[in-house]
């Protein structure tokens, strides 16, 4: 197999990875903020 | 939050695109491996990545079992999540490597041995710390951290101690060991790039963390103003 396929693949996986960690991340924050505010309001 | 998108974001982006451009068209193809040898870039500043980020949720978690600090216990958890990624992308990029250079996508040896026990110690880290119904959660986290890096020098080192199928070491491994300059080069700007991708990571997933102590903490206190 052309070794070429698995380079690719090595940074395929790495920008998927690292962006999509990103990604999780920022969501999550914004998911555990809204919960927050809305504890808030509800007081 | 939107501050934190505003900076991450592009730093992410320009770091990996950075990174990207310069293994894949700047640097020098390998004479022995060819073009396959420029995920060794990526491979290695994950693994530096990842070996520093259990060194910080060790300091961390020591310092939890001292001081009791939940600011310690939220880099513990945040250091050792981005860890546990970083380390999955050593592995990862290590079976893509070794396949067109070995034959073979995996091999007991030492090495990949004592590296899949490390990322496999802090998967069972952060299960803990997700599952335990505990009170003490923090507390056996963190000495399961302090026990949990012990892996780590035998991981640096099994490539010293054993006879394995992972190449030597290319930087400290003694006189014969070394890299060519242009590849060195490209080396230490993967490393710096990762090293502040995975400050970035730490810094978020530690905001995170927080934010969720004061969830936790909310929460507490209104199921005990309901109690009362």
């Amino acid at each position: 197999m052309n070794s070429i396929i698995f380079l690719r693949t090595a940074y395929i996986i790495s920008w998927v990875v690292y962006a999509g960690y990103l990604g999780r991340l920022l969501l999550r924050m914004r998911l555990v903020e809204a919960e927050r505010k809305e504890m808030e309001q509800s007081k | 939050m939107k501050k934190l998108a505003l900076i991450s974001i592009p730093l992410v982006l320009i770091l990996l695109g950075l990174t990207s451009y310069l293994n894949l068209a700047v640097a020098p193809t390998e004479a022995t491996m060819g073009d396959v040898q420029r995920i060794f870039y990526y491979h290695v500043a994950s693994g530096w990545v990842g070996m520093f980020c259990f060194f910080v949720n060790f300091v961390a978690s020591i310092w939890y079992l001292w001081k009791r600090s939940p600011q310690s216990d939220a880099l513990a958890a945040a250091s050792a999540e981005v860890g546990v990624v970083f380390c999955a992308m050593l592995l990862l990029l290590g079976t893509l490597w070794a396949r067109p250079v070995w034959g073979i996508w995996w091999t007991w040896d030492a090495r990949l041995t004592t590296t899949l026990v490390l990322w496999l110690i802090y998967v069972s880290y952060l299960i803990l710390r997700r599952f335990s119904t505990s009170g003490q959660t923090q507390v056996l986290a963190a000495a399961f951290a302090v026990f949990g890096f012990a892996d780590v020098p035998i991981v640096y080192m099994s490539i010293r101690w054993f006879r394995t199928q992972h190449p030597s070491p290319v930087i400290g491994g003694g006189p014969d060991s070394g890299l060519a300059p242009a590849i060195m080069q490209t080396l230490l700007i993967n490393v710096a790039a990762f090293t502040l991708l995975g400050l970035v990571y730490i810094w978020l997933s530690y905001k995170l963390q927080r934010e969720e102590q004061a969830l936790e903490a909310a929460h507490a206190q209104a199921a005990l103003r309901g109690a009362a």
